[in-house]
């Protein structure tokens, strides 16, 4: 194989002379971690939500979590990512889509990319917290209650503080998976970590230097949140609960 | 201050509980006991709204519970409930547990709950076990705990629901003890058990039911002494036979 090995083509000055081309996978490196991060806050907290209504008495407002989950999740990434950036901005009132549509293209990617990103894993997540407040002794509602606590209460108090530690690890997948789907992002034109890779390799024709130098920073961010979440489990384990170790 | 007015309850076709009537005065022990399925915890899970029932009614000092717009979470702040399977918190300690209702439904302050909390404990012998967490106490030290939990909210009367079926046996006198001494000082109780000896100890009546219904509902003496139905004396003679 003929091919021409350089690693030195991270120091070099880019061809658009905006400094090096490791400079260019840092910003992609920069945007894939804000992309992810915020996501991550939608899907937690909106999942949280969908996930404890799927488990309430009241039946319209567990239909309409099942409704939620089940749109989100039906479809793949890669189309409600278009729905969001392409066909929404259409629905917008016409003095708000205007705005929207001549904002920093930048600012409409991330925020696109952002919201597709949140509600698609948020059905993954209100799944998760689901099946942790499944998995709780049926009593432990019913001893929140009896002490006179409403049943908000008695979800934020007694129920979500174990099902959360009960589904920890699940939700580490999640948080890594949220990650990785970033990547979709790149269709839209959206500078991140894959993004960076490929306009690489269109500068400098070195594809393996770049997709090997992308593979280890995704493999970094991975890293990196699974020793933070391990962490997050050892900082939260219940003594003496069976599971949660001693 | 617990009156049982005509109660039913049904899971579709299935009659959970008919025509149940009773009524527990102040002061009073009554020990409810039955075999099985004979829907005993489901009445005394209702006397604190947490099963609804279909027909009748229930007065809690006053309140009653198939009345609309009925404020369950204060009515079940006064009236105290031990579970069969203790049902701590797990994720808190025992002080925790003490304290989180004290704190979030009577409003008091976080030393104010754990004075409580404290007395409470020392009341069940349990008072250095304070800062552990569930897990690490055994069963009869948990149900102790669970009994204490409910102390504190100054229930205005107890109900307890097989409140030692659950523990080895070694560990169900101490929470009979417990139990005992509350009887003594006045509280207010509805037990689900099938301690006979407890019965035959603090009780003033006891209550038998079969099949969803109260079958018998006479003073200790008389139900030890000569059961009129034919069910608890058939259940007494199975139960009482060792």
């Amino acid at each position: 194989m003929g091919y021409h090995w350089n690693w030195s083509v991270f120091l070099q000055p880019t061809a658009a002379g905006d400094g090096s081309y490791l400079g260019w996978l840092l910003t992609g490196l920069q945007w894939t971690v804000s992309l992810s991060l915020a996501a991550w806050l939608i899907a937690l907290a909106s999942g949280t939500l969908v996930g404890v209504l799927r488990t309430v008495p009241n039946r319209w407002l567990a239909g309409l979590a099942t409704a939620w989950v089940e749109l989100f999740r039906n479809i793949p990434l890669l189309v409600q990512l278009f729905i969001w950036y392409f066909v929404l901005p259409e629905l917008l009132p016409q003095r708000l889509g205007d705005a929207y549509k001549q904002s920093d293209p930048l600012v409409q990617q991330f925020l696109a990319a952002m919201v597709c990103l949140g509600l698609f894993t948020s059905a993954r997540v209100a799944e998760q917290v689901r099946a942790g407040i499944g998995s709780l002794p049926p009593g432990q509602k019913n001893a929140g209650l009896a002490l006179g606590l409403t049943l908000p209460q008695t979800y934020r108090h007694v129920m979500l503080p174990m099902a959360f530690r009960l589904i920890l690890p699940p939700l580490t997948s999640e948080f890594l998976n949220i990650f990785k789907n970033s990547a979709v992002a790149t269709t839209i034109g959206l500078i991140e970590l894959s993004r960076q890779a490929q306009q690489l390799v269109d500068y400098t024709a070195q594809p393996y230097e770049a997709f090997i130098a992308v593979t280890l920073l995704y493999v970094l961010i991975n890293l990196t949140v699974m020793i933070l979440m391990r962490r997050l489990e050892h900082r939260v384990r219940v003594p003496g609960f069976v599971g949660g170790g001693q | 201050m617990i009156e049982i007015k005509k109660v039913g309850k049904h899971y579709g076709h299935f009659q959970v509980l008919s025509d149940c009537t009773t009524a527990v005065a102040q002061g009073e022990v009554v020990v409810v006991c039955g075999p099985s399925g004979s829907g005993k915890s489901t009445l005394i899970k209702c006397v604190n709204g947490l099963e609804p029932f279909q027909s009748g009614d229930i007065v809690v000092d006053g309140t009653s519970l198939a009345a609309p717009g009925i404020d369950l979470p204060r009515l079940r702040a006064r009236v105290g409930m031990v579970f069969q399977h203790f049902e701590l918190f797990p994720h808190m300690s025992i002080m925790e547990n003490l304290s989180i209702a004290q704190r979030k439904v009577l409003g008091r302050s976080a030393d104010e709950a754990r004075e409580r909390g404290l007395k409470l404990l020392d009341r069940v012998g349990l008072r250095t076990q304070a800062e552990k967490y569930p897990g690490q106490l055994s069963g009869g030290q948990q149900q102790r705990v669970a009994i204490a939990r409910a102390l504190a909210m100054d229930p205005i009367c107890m109900l307890f629901d097989e409140p030692t079926s659950a523990l080895d046996p070694e560990m169900i006198n101490e929470v009979l003890d417990v139990m005992v001494e509350l009887a003594r000082d006045g509280m207010t109780m509805m037990c689900v058990t099938h301690e006979m000896g407890f019965a035959r100890r603090v009780a003033h009546r006891v209550i038998f039911m079969d099949q969803g219904r109260i079958v018998e509902d006479a003073a200790k003496e008389d139900f030890f002494g000569t059961p009129r139905s034919e069910r608890a004396q058939l259940f007494l003679s199975k139960i009482l036979r060792h």
